[in-house]
């Protein structure tokens, strides 16, 4: 079965505009340079509207999407729930002086969703919530250093990036420490050598990071560095931002079968509304009181409904088993697509969260191609990231993906032959 | 980021890169190939104490430049990597340990070699309004930009924290149908090739030189020239992002 291929002329056209007043014209993550467009006009670069499982681009293009936003799409775009429930508060109250009580609702079903959680504190990006963890950390323990694990991403604030980063100053990096995920004698020895100096150790909960197959903790591994932790008083603090409520609702520690001390969700706390949420265990709650935090978003009533909405869905479709499912389901017909056509698709991570590689070249040049191909007929890959699972995606979602993704590997066989390299397939 | 520079960095920067881009000076500008032209075989070797060592050789009317200076025609020491820096700015004259009847090659050709170098590389708004030679001016820069951050990879601390992020293969630096430039990574050393890459892990494109030269020059920015498509990248990102941040802080080394 063969797709039209798609252009993106009215997208190209108000990126000439963008590219005038907007700096790199799309910054960040959803743009060209950050989100890999490869080759830049394979991609469309404006949506115009989006439901469930879907985004239409401004030239009308549709696409199942398997990014959803990054994240946050977790029950479908414009969920009917999720939105009726922000629009019956949004008629009340939004943002005003002093919090609506619905915050209290929200933090209480936190509380009683994420295992971990004795009290909720709420921001508005995972970058608020990973910063604060941070530096409640510090103010617990009266120490500088954060043990980070290589291949890391928790954010964009200064101590969350390199030595080798521009405007990012050496002292504002200088006591971040870096350890392989997986390589507990080392982790071992690095709180060693610092003894007494660790504040915490910040971590997703398993390695999702970008250009590279992502990876699960070894057995036992989770339980020894929680022990290491509490033998050094460092606090732990798991990161799940990526992949809070996909892997597991209670929490991706309670799914590895730890208890972090610190947890940092936001993508998918509400299904798209602007809210993210630091919890954590009794012993830090006085912590956070102490600090200095806030801002001028963070209390709005509207994404709260919505939490409360997204999280009271995903309990009753229980999505993380129902994402495994329509992961699994995918990404095995993406396998045997692959395969039809003399093409090895390796998948790794959690089917909720998967991540591609074409093992046929080692540059990813292949891959590149691949996903160039599978966006210009309609289903939205990236070929650096995980992917995300929706519950809106259907059975005949799925199986349009794998007749697209089989096309364009039928189309990559025919054009590889050369290794030319012509993207445009 | 670092705000400062180091003077064993700028010492290899100097050396391998700046001085390095003689090569591609005798190859592309024919006053510099005139100006070697029926000279005898020479070579001009430099060590640095505590920092690098390399010779160049002239034969033919061409130039290379190759690590370490044992067989060298004409040796120039220098008793640290400040003074030697200070060779490139004009403050310090050296006196050569070895090679006293070739001096005259040093005043005549190797003095006008360099200044003309210098011309191209820190090039006046007049001489670039000539198309000819901004082309070239552009492609010398790339040449010494590309082999210094080789150098800054190697060397410098910010460079080095770039470079032990990459992973081992190629890198094709290329302006379409001009030029391509080669940086080899292993064990995350890094070496410049001043020719194309053969078989890139990863590729970075120039649409055209102009956008090499608003690069070089820090007038445009990568990541914007990624996003409106006249810089491509394939391959491995990871290896392309840590060569910009390297290149980001070559900027700091080549406006010293």
């Amino acid at each position: 079965m063969t797709f039209p291929i798609y252009n993106y002329p009215k997208s190209q056209e108000v990126f000439k505009r963008a590219f005038k007043v907007i700096p790199s014209g799309i910054y960040g993550h959803q743009g060209p340079s950050e989100g890999c467009y490869i080759p830049h006009d394979a991609f469309p670069l404006f949506s115009s509207r989006a439901m469930g499982s879907h985004f239409w681009d401004l030239d009308g293009n549709d696409y199942i999407d398997y990014m959803c936003g990054y994240g946050p799409n977790v029950l479908g775009y414009r969920d009917p729930d999720v939105d009726d429930a922000a629009l019956e508060q949004s008629k009340k109250e939004d943002c005003v002086t002093i919090p609506s009580s619905i915050m209290v609702d929200f933090a209480e079903l936190l509380v009683d969703t994420v295992a971990c959680a004795d009290w909720a504190f709420f921001a508005k990006n995972g970058n608020d919530v990973t910063s604060l963890a941070v530096i409640t950390a510090r103010a617990a323990t009266h120490r500088k250093k954060i043990v980070f694990f290589n291949s890391y991403y928790h954010g964009v604030s200064p101590w969350t990036q390199k030595l080798d980063y521009p405007g990012i100053l050496e002292e504002e990096v200088c006591n971040n420490l870096y350890v392989n995920f997986n390589d507990y004698p080392a982790l071992q020895k690095l709180f060693a050598e610092h003894k007494g100096e660790i504040a915490g150790l910040i971590a997703q909960p398993y390695m999702h990071g970008n250009f590279a197959d992502n990876f699960f903790p070894d057995e036992g591994y989770w339980q020894k560095v929680r022990k290491l932790c509490d033998d050094h008083h460092v606090v732990l603090i798991i990161d799940d931002v990526r992949a809070g409520f996909r892997l597991d609702l209670a929490g991706s520690d309670h799914y590895f079968g730890f208890k972090a001390d610190l947890i940092c969700f936001c993508k998918a706390l509400a299904n798209g509304y602007n809210v993210s949420a630091l919890c954590g265990n009794d012993s830090l709650k006085d912590v956070v009181s102490s600090l200095t935090y806030t801002g001028s978003y963070w209390m709005s009533a509207v994404p709260f409904a919505a939490g409360i909405a997204c999280i009271n869905k995903m309990k009753v479709l229980n999505t993380p088993k129902l994402f495994e499912k329509l992961g699994k389901d995918l990404t095995d017909g993406f396998v045997a697509a692959a395969k039809n056509n003399d093409f090895q698709l390796v998948v790794s991570g959690a089917p909720s969260l998967f991540y591609l590689r074409l093992a046929d070249d080692d540059s990813l040049m292949l891959h590149q191609q691949w996903i160039a191909a599978c966006v210009k007929r309609g289903i939205f890959l990236t070929s650096h990231h995980n992917h995300f699972i929706n519950a809106a995606l259907t059975h005949e979602d799925i199986k349009k993906s794998i007749e697209i993704a089989e096309d364009a590997f039928n189309a990559l066989r025919h054009h590889s032959t050369s290794l030319s390299f012509n993207y445009h397939l | 980021m670092l705000t400062q520079t180091d003077s064993k960095t700028l010492a290899y920067v100097n050396l391998f890169a700046v001085l390095g881009t003689l090569e591609n000076l005798c190859e592309l500008v024919p006053e510099a190939k005139d100006l070697l032209k029926d000279k005898p075989p020479i070579s001009i070797g430099f060590t640095v104490k505590h920092g690098p060592k390399a010779t160049l050789f002239f034969v033919d009317s061409c130039c290379h430049i190759e690590e370490g200076c044992s067989p060298c025609t004409i040796k120039l020491p220098f008793s640290s990597c400040e003074k030697f820096n200070g060779l490139m700015t004009g403050t310090v004259t050296p006196i050569p340990s070895k090679g006293f009847t070739k001096i005259s090659f040093l005043l005549k050709t190797f003095v006008p070699l360099t200044d003309m170098l210098a011309k191209y590389l820190k090039p006046s708004q007049e001489d670039l309004a000539n198309v000819a030679f901004r082309e070239t001016s552009t492609k010398l820069t790339l040449y010494t930009a590309a082999s210094a951050i080789a150098q800054v990879g190697n060397q410098d601390q910010s460079g080095k924290f770039s470079s032990g992020l990459m992973p081992d293969g190629d890198i094709a630096i290329d302006v379409t149908d001009v030029m391509g430039i080669t940086l080899k990574i292993k064990d995350h050393h890094l070496t410049a090739l001043r020719k194309p890459c053969d078989k890139p892990r990863a590729a970075m494109t120039f649409s055209n030189l102009e956008i090499a030269r608003q690069l070089l020059n820090g007038e445009a920015s990568a990541m914007a020239c990624i996003c409106n498509g006249s810089i491509a990248m394939r391959g491995m990102i990871n290896m392309i992002d840590n060569m910009n941040r390297i290149l980001d802080r070559v900027g700091q080394y080549l406006s010293v």
